[in-house]
């Protein structure tokens, strides 16, 4: 029975390595060609960029310069004051934009982007050039739904004002739990952008 | 005019970086927000003492609701505890040396001959100051979502924001007992104080240019609070003009109890007492100038105060004719402001229709 199990075990095993080599390679694909390192660059900085904006740590306000910095910025930098928000430690005036800078908020939005920007690259490859891969238009859709969800997530209840929902406890315990769920989905997606990577055509 | 410390930050950033480090925040450089010293205490920051309550009073105010009912009815507002920071260092700055702009709405205070403005632009983001006026220590409290500026005295204790709402009202704790209380109601509602009523005193909800001239040599709470926000960002909407939430027909959180009698957001000027609660409908009072409604049989009369665009509330239990007239109301023989009324005043405070309704079911509305 154990040797069954440790069997089973291997197998899942064994799947997921093979799972994981040829998204591996599917990515390495995507990121070799110029197309696909701009899609990536791009998808990252400007969705980086929606999540600080939903957050509400990136806007417009009054023109000015200035740079400042809370006092003992390492000890507040891990503050929590939302569900993966993190307290602001510095201020960034350029010219019409502010931007507070959250260094926990910036690592996790950077990664997200990432994520999302990796996926969305992958699939523009794979639709442009099919030989590739074995991927139509609908991965990148795939792709994007999570990427849309997350940003949702960012926002908090500020975003029910926009959309006009009345704030509940199951709709708040649904908010606390998009940004994970939508990580699950974009390494869902790209894991699934793996399973369709014939690594011949590479 | 002096730098407030967001210009003087500015200019600091356009020197370079030099002096990066610990520029704002508590115990950073004063910039053009001037530390005021309380008269006796030598600073205003606000330290609590643990086990410490806060000062409660002899009576109990009137709840439309029982404390139960009120408790079971508490729910997350998306944030932790603390996750919106009290303001427990404050600091101020002159009334020429900010830049509020004249219409942009403020709460002020005015204690033993001390006065001093709260934006609600800054206050927006952190709902409470823990402060000393006029050698007091008091709490300074503003819910954005009910639209209600209430003072509380908080003795040797300060209070913070729980993260929890009822009715959308901002629910306080304090940090020596660790009892909740829901704004409005000014009672306990869980934690050892529970059933306990907070001792508050008047917070008048006015604009930056109403408050001055009222109160040339008032101060005001400045951008360097200890933490850094986009203070010119208002999650919820704008005050000046009226937009967004403030001014939509929603509310974010569903209300204990709907009453369509008014907008949810119209403000009334309310009051409770130990008998019951009623409300003014404010724009009537500032148009009309006397209102008379009664709580429990016994009557009560609101009069307005166009300097500062607010009213205040007496019992008139005898039912004195009070008339208006120029310079202020007549009452009994003599002519008296609209806050030296000789009646015994009732505290009262500006607030969305929908969180008054939704607290004392039924309840009086005189408009």
């Amino acid at each position: 029975m154990s040797g069954e199990l440790s069997s089973d075990g291997a197998g899942v095993t064994d799947r997921l390595g093979a799972l994981l080599a040829r998204t591996q390679v599917a990515v390495r694909g995507a990121l070799s060609r110029r197309d696909g390192r701009a899609t990536l660059a791009t998808a990252t900085v400007v969705y980086l960029a929606l999540y600080l904006f939903g957050l509400g740590h990136l806007g417009l306000g009054p023109w000015g310069w200035e740079l400042s910095v809370v006092a003992d910025p390492l000890a507040r930098a891990t503050r929590v004051v939302g569900p993966f928000q993190w307290e602001p430690v510095a201020l960034v005036v350029a010219g019409p934009v502010e931007l507070l800078l959250s260094p926990l908020n910036v690592a996790l939005g950077t990664g997200l982007a990432a994520l999302v920007g990796v996926n969305l690259a992958v699939s523009v490859v794979a639709y442009r050039g099919p030989r590739a891969c074995r991927l139509g238009a609908g991965a990148g859709a795939t792709a994007g739904l999570p990427a849309l969800l997350s940003g949702v997530a960012c926002c908090g209840p500020t975003v029910l004002l926009v959309v006009g929902l009345q704030a509940s406890a199951t709709v708040l315990t649904v908010f606390q739990w998009l940004l994970p769920g939508a990580v699950v989905a974009l390494v869902a997606t790209l894991l699934w952008v793996g399973t369709k990577v014939d690594p011949a055509a590479v | 005019m002096g730098l407030t410390r967001r210009d003087w930050l500015r200019a600091a950033g356009a020197l370079g970086a030099a002096g990066l480090a610990g520029c704002t925040g508590t115990g950073g450089p004063d910039g053009g927000g001037r530390r005021t010293a309380a008269p006796g205490t030598g600073d205003t920051t606000a330290t609590a003492t643990p086990g410490t309550p806060p000062p409660t009073a002899d009576r109990s105010l009137y709840l439309g609701h029982a404390v139960d009912h009120v408790d079971e009815n508490l729910v997350s507002g998306g944030v932790p505890k603390d996750g919106i920071p009290s303001i427990d260092d404050p600091t101020f700055a002159a009334a020429g040396e900010t830049p509020v702009a004249d219409g942009d709405p403020v709460f002020g205070v005015a204690r033993n001959g001390e006065a001093k403005a709260y934006p609600q632009y800054i206050l927006v983001h952190h709902e409470i100051v823990n402060d000393t006026v006029g050698g007091d220590p008091v709490a300074v409290t503003y819910c954005p979502l009910t639209g209600t500026a209430q003072g509380f005295e908080r003795g040797e204790t300060t209070f913070g924001v729980s993260g929890r709402l009822v009715n959308s009202n901002l629910t306080m704790y304090d940090r020596g007992t660790d009892t909740w209380w829901p704004q409005v109601l000014a009672t306990g509602v869980r934690g050892p104080l529970r059933g306990e009523t907070l001792e508050e005193f008047r917070v008048v909800w006015t604009t930056w240019k109403q408050w001055r001239s009222a109160h040339p040599d008032t101060q005001v709470l400045t951008e360097d609070t200890g933490y850094t926000r986009r203070y010119g960002d208002d999650p919820y909407g704008d005050y000046n003009p009226r937009a967004g939430y403030y001014d939509d027909g929603r509310t974010l959180f569903s209300p204990l109890v709907t009453d369509d009698r008014a907008h949810p957001k119209r403000v009334v000027l309310g009051t409770r007492t130990t008998e019951g609660a009623l409300t003014f409908d404010e724009p009537t009072l500032l148009d009309e100038r006397v209102l008379t409604g009664d709580v429990a049989g016994t009557e009560y009369v609101a009069v307005a105060d166009a300097a500062l665009s607010t009213g205040y509330v007496y019992a008139n239990p005898d039912g004195l004719t009070v008339t208006a007239e120029d310079g202020g109301y007549r009452v009994d023989g003599g002519t008296h402001a609209a806050d030296a009324l000789p009646l015994d005043r009732s505290l009262a405070f500006d607030g969305m229709w929908f969180a008054w309704a939704g607290f004392y079911p039924g309840v009086g509305y005189v408009r």
